[in-house]
């Protein structure tokens, strides 16, 4: 069912001018994730145009976006569409509509990693992804062969001034402890 | 003497620390004296941006508060610091809410996003120079025929005017040329190498990755040359991700100076594809005195 005013909140929120796209697919025919995609990127904007809410914020192409912005600097209306992705993906996640959650969930675990170390923690941040998602062993054969090469740190580095980054992290509104 | 504030990011002090020990050894040789910033964080990369719109800004505030205090320009050789640090500095600097907010956020700290930042590429053209990069090199390095890989992130940065050619960034072409690398052109110098889907979906890396590196050995080189370190690592874990080709060594810009300098890269145990062939393919020039 159409929702009138998703484009207009749409708009709003990112004060990117959604509406302005004619449908030429520049987007589309840059993406390189667009094979992967249920809903492709010209479509995503098209929908959001004619209100089609829940069918964007539940589609799995939102997930496969890389965040390479080949979209965004080709768009002749300047729409910045991989900023419109990520905004999506996030409101996919809050109304609970998202197709799949395991990206989100690695990118929680990262911005906890930085609330822990203050730096990004890689070893411990795929051990614990890996580790919820019950797949520990899942590329063990890289990650021995990244630790041989030793192009994964064993142990994290910490900040200093690791309640001056807890504080950044809870003032914002991002997750942590 | 020229002075930088330095940003390393959590990949140099981890899976690409070579790159930051090559980039420090061409920077001193040139003079160029990097300072790094005094208990500095992580920028959030992409995953802090994808969560949080604003703790992506403030983390990146915080750098820019400690590199404002420092009073130099900023270098930041990983593409994704690089491209958050400059779009956080940008926005900090033209939206006073975005500064108030990020204030808020880092108090007792404090930023005004006024603060130049600089990827490597710009701090080799603009600090050092064509010539003398030209006049540096005792190792001749025509027998290397490499691509220069920019990925995405280093010139597609929205609301940014971009150091570089967007769609054909040249300014990697024109150093490599420089230093006497035989230097191949192709059509995949900003294509994406699958980013940090490496983790969470690696077909993906795989069949991206995959894509660049059979491109390479179609355009004849032997090597890549890149400057962002998820774009190396991704390139140089192929084999690991499942495809069945023939991988190609991927080198750090500054180990291309290593080997145009020194004749050998400090790094060169740490490259999961071997570049032992590289390193022997060069010798000294002829007629060099030094």
């Amino acid at each position: 069912m159409p929702e009138r005013f998703f484009l207009s909140e749409m708009e709003e929120m990112t004060g990117i001018a959604v509406s302005e796209c004619y449908q030429c697919f520049r987007c589309t025919n840059g993406c390189p994730a667009a094979r992967d995609m249920d809903i492709v990127p010209h479509r995503i904007i098209g929908y959001i145009i004619s209100g089609e809410r829940e069918c964007v914020l539940s589609s799995a192409g939102l997930w496969a976006c890389l965040q390479c912005a080949a979209c965004s600097i080709r768009c002749p209306n300047g729409i910045d569409v991989a900023r419109i992705f990520t905004v999506l993906r996030r409101m996919s996640v809050e109304s609970g509509l998202a197709a799949q959650t395991n990206i989100h969930e690695f990118d929680t675990l990262m911005v906890e990693s930085i609330a822990r170390h203050g730096h990004m923690y890689e070893l411990g941040t795929v051990m614990r992804y890996r580790l919820s998602r019950r797949e520990l062993l899942k590329s063990y054969r890289m990650g021995i062969g990244m630790i041989k090469k030793r192009r994964i740190g064993l142990f994290p580095h910490n900040v200093a001034d690791r309640n001056n980054i807890r504080s950044i992290i809870k003032k914002t509104g991002g997750r942590g402890k | 003497m020229i002075a930088l504030s330095y940003y390393p990011g959590c990949s140099l002090r981890s899976s690409s620390d070579f790159y930051d020990i090559s980039l420090k050894k061409v920077m001193a040789y040139y003079g160029v004296a990097l300072k790094e910033l005094d208990d500095w964080s992580c920028c959030g990369a992409l995953a802090a941006l994808m969560v949080n719109e604003g703790l992506s800004l403030a983390l990146s505030a915080r750098n820019i508060a400690l590199a404002e205090g420092s009073g130099f320009h900023l270098v930041a050789p990983c593409s994704a610091c690089y491209a958050r640090t400059k779009t956080a500095a940008r926005k900090i600097a033209e939206d006073k809410e975005t500064r108030r907010m990020v204030n808020d956020a880092l108090s007792p700290l404090s930023c005004n996003g006024n603060i130049e930042v600089k990827n490597i590429i710009e701090v080799f053209l603009e600090y050092i120079g064509i010539e003398r990069i030209a006049d540096s090199v005792s190792y001749d390095l025509a027998p290397i025929h490499a691509v220069a890989y920019y990925g995405c992130l280093l010139t597609r940065i929205m609301g940014i005017s971009p150091s570089d050619d967007i769609e054909d960034p040249m300014g990697m072409d024109i150093i490599l040329k420089a230093l006497g690398v035989t230097v191949i052109p192709w059509q995949y110098k900003t294509e994406c190498c699958g980013a940090s889907s490496t983790i969470t979906n690696g077909d993906v890396t795989a069949k991206l990755s995959g894509r660049l590196i059979k491109a390479v050995v179609r355009s004849g080189a032997q090597t890549i040359v890149t400057t962002c370190p998820l774009c190396q690592l991704n390139l140089d874990l192929i084999t690991y991700l499942g495809e069945d080709i023939q991988p190609v060594p991927v080198l750090f810009l500054p180990e291309i100076f290593e080997l145009a300098i020194f004749g050998k890269i400090s790094g060169g145990a740490r490259h999961i594809v071997s570049i032992r062939d590289i390193e022997q393919a060069i010798a000294p020039v002829k007629g060099h005195v030094r």
